[in-house]
């Protein structure tokens, strides 16, 4: 009777630092989906283009490159339709930036749930990364649609690598997610931390090769760049759909290897902290 | 079977605001691993207890007893700071009604929203949706955005779809205190059915003692964070009102931010007078009340009085004629005479209402007195029987000499 695996439920000061739970989530996998369909429907409502702004984001920031890198500043694409170039950039970068942003808020937004309803807090996160890859998707639909008319064209030709890009995605996800779930955790502590973040996010935008590609950068800095996962993520799609350059693979192992850690660096600080957060909030 | 353990459940919350120095004391703290100790509050000190299944468990005490932080805990929203809680059987919890309820989304959408983040499967909720919309009776809105429903419709909509929860165990916190009067008790009746199910364990958190009675087996105190009683509810609430009530004789508030009330009705003062140096059975008194009326939509204002013995059980139900007053400041009075009461322990509860139906407020329990016993030329001191203890007279002559 007072064996301890009889109850099926516990809650105790000290939380253990690998207890995630995660058939838990399997469990609340209808919630999980709500959440995704309440994120996608909610917030396109009472706007006039709906849906459609999923499209005119990456569109209208793909022309505004092109116009100022592209014909002003003449930053080389290696080769590369301009358009397609910066496309592919803005996509991974912005699914990158949304996921981020999408979950290193996820105490401080919904403080006022969490505070009165016990589900698995992982959810929340989680389901904000899935309906942005859904929107990832159908931009990266976008994407094909307008390498499809150069390829007829003859102008570029890809290669198998272009397989890749689920993987690629998942890594993007990942990053995303697990500086997201770590900040989320220190910026319920700490608001100021918000306004930093922010700021850093604009700068590493330019140390990520959404706008130019990593090969113009000198020889002695590169290192640096290819610490960034994304720099790989982002190469290696550019690779595999143009060919213009070689595919380093060890390059985006070690992005692999980078993500995974974050991610468990993540996922075991919001865990630890999940309900000790909710009384500083 | 036990469906929940506690086991000296403490609970302390820190003060102060987050600032640098509270980097430096996160950092403090974990370098050396030991709770900082200036600035906390004990919500909860060692707190035990057990729940049965199928056990209807009431909380009571008064504001800051710790009641809340305690379903908070067994609701898993929050951690215990020492001592820990098991339970079997899946737990959803009522802290308030339509938690994550989006308002850009059709009521509909909201009911599996909300449904799935109170534990339901898609599968349940599609099961009893009609039910859900025919209990909160906004069938002719639930395609429509949240946001454009009335408060009321809001409300309602949310509590639908609390009752149709149908866990292992249930958490509730004085949800019920919204809502009109006829939708109070539909909730408390839908309360009293979910109870009433084989092998359901509910605790529940009320003031409302009558509510606690009716649906509880068992009833704890809290006071200060600690359990104070526990046991069969009409003991557990007789000396709880017994403490809490010694004479109560009178409440005052400056500002309608402090005072107890609601956006509609903030009570200034209460007050209890009597103009004699003890209060016996003899003795007259006036109840005098002050509220801030601050409904934007004024109509007809009743204010009325329930008048308890400390059984729970009320003596008398009365009330003002409707008048219709302008938002401001209002007062009013009812004197009771001497020669009345019997004596004993008495509450009473000052309740507002709007047009007949709308209860603006229930100012519960605010006042609270003993009315001594006083009696001549007899030496009988057993108890004198009755609620009352009215001075009619009763003649007695002398017929006939035999």
């Amino acid at each position: 009777m007072e064996n301890k695996d009889a109850w099926d439920w516990e809650i105790s000061s000290g939380t253990k630092w690998f207890q995630w739970r995660l058939s838990e989530i399997w469990h609340y996998k209808d919630l999980l989906l709500r959440f995704v369909r309440r994120d996608l429907i909610a917030n396109y409502q009472q706007t006039l283009l709906g849906p459609f702004w999923v499209f005119l984001q990456p569109v209208l920031t793909t022309l505004v490159y092109y116009l100022i890198f592209g014909r002003i500043v003449k930053v080389s694409t290696s080769g590369i339709p301009p358009i397609l170039f910066y496309l592919s950039g803005i996509l991974f970068w912005g699914y990158f930036s949304d996921c981020l942003n999408g979950t290193m808020y996820t105490f401080l937004q919904n403080a006022n749930v969490f505070s009165k309803v016990y589900f698995p807090r992982l959810i929340v996160p989680l389901s904000s990364v899935i309906s942005h890859t859904v929107r990832t998707v159908i931009q990266l639909l976008l994407f094909i649609f307008i390498y499809l008319y150069y390829f007829s064209q003859g102008e570029i030709t890809g290669s198998y690598y272009m397989l890749l890009t689920p993987v690629l995605l998942l890594i993007t996800a990942g990053f995303g997610l697990g500086a997201g779930l770590i900040v989320s955790v220190l910026t319920a502590r700490y608001r100021d931390l918000d306004y930093t973040l922010q700021f850093l996010l604009r700068l590493f935008m330019f140390a990520t090769p959404v706008v130019y590609p990593t090969s113009i950068v000198p020889e002695q800095y590169q290192i640096f760049f290819w610490l960034n996962p994304l720099t790989a993520v982002i190469e290696t799609f550019r690779a595999g759909f143009f060919s213009n350059e070689p595919v380093y693979i060890m390059h985006l192992l070690f992005s692999c290897v980078e993500v995974l850690l974050l991610i468990l660096v993540g996922i075991t600080l919001f865990k630890k902290q999940e309900l000790k957060v909710i009384d500083v909030i | 079977m036990i469906a929940i353990k506690a086991e000296n459940i403490s609970k302390s919350y820190r003060l102060g605001t987050i600032s640098a120095g509270r980097l430096r004391e996160d950092i403090r703290h974990w370098l050396k691993k030991q709770p900082v100790e200036d600035h906390l509050v004990w919500a909860l000190k060692e707190v035990s207890f057990e729940v049965n299944q199928g056990e209807v468990m009431g909380f009571i005490g008064n504001n800051g007893a710790g009641k809340s932080t305690l379903l908070k805990i067994i609701s898993r929203i929050a951690a215990p700071t020492s001592g820990r809680a098991f339970g079997k059987g899946r737990v959803a919890s009522l802290l308030e009604v339509g938690s994550g309820f989006h308002g850009e989304l059709s009521g509909r959408e909201n009911i599996f929203l909300n449904g799935n983040i109170l534990g339901m499967k898609k599968r349940e909720i599609q099961a009893c949706f009609d039910e859900i919309v025919a209990f909160s009776g906004v069938e002719q809105f639930i395609d429509t955005p949240v946001k454009r429903y009335s408060s009321g419709m809001y409300m309602r909509l949310a509590f639908a779809v609390a009752a149709h929860l149908n866990p292992e165990i249930l958490v509730v916190d004085e949800v019920l205190a919204v809502g009109d009067v006829e939708f109070q008790r539909k909730c408390l009746g839908k309360m009293k059915e979910i109870s009433g199910r084989k092998g359901k364990t509910v605790l529940f958190v009320s003031h409302n003692t009558q509510a606690l009675l009716n649906l509880c087996d068992r009833v704890i105190t809290l006071h200060k964070g600690q359990l104070i009683d526990d046991g069969k509810p009409a003991e557990v609430i007789g000396s709880y009102l017994k403490n809490l009530q010694s004479d109560y004789l009178y409440q005052e508030y400056d500002t309608p931010d402090a005072a107890p009330g609601n956006d509609y009705i903030r009570i200034k003062k209460v007050s209890l007078q009597y103009d004699t140096e003890l209060f016996d059975i003899r003795t007259p008194f006036i109840i005098r009340f002050e509220c801030w009326y601050a409904d934007r939509d004024p109509g007809s204002l009743i204010a009325g009085i329930h008048l308890f013995n400390m059984a729970g059980e009320c003596i008398f139900d009365v009330a003002s004629k409707g008048a219709p007053l302008q938002p401001g400041l209002i007062s009013g009075e009812c004197r009771i005479p001497g020669n009345f009461l019997n004596n004993g322990a008495y509450y009473l509860s000052i309740v507002f209402v709007k047009d007949t139906t709308t209860r603006l407020f229930y100012f519960e329990g605010c006042l609270s007195f003993n009315v001594e016993d006083y009696r001549e030329n007899t030496a009988w001191f057993g108890k004198w029987m009755g609620y009352v203890r009215p001075d009619f007279p009763v003649i007695l002559n002398q017929q006939d000499v035999v």
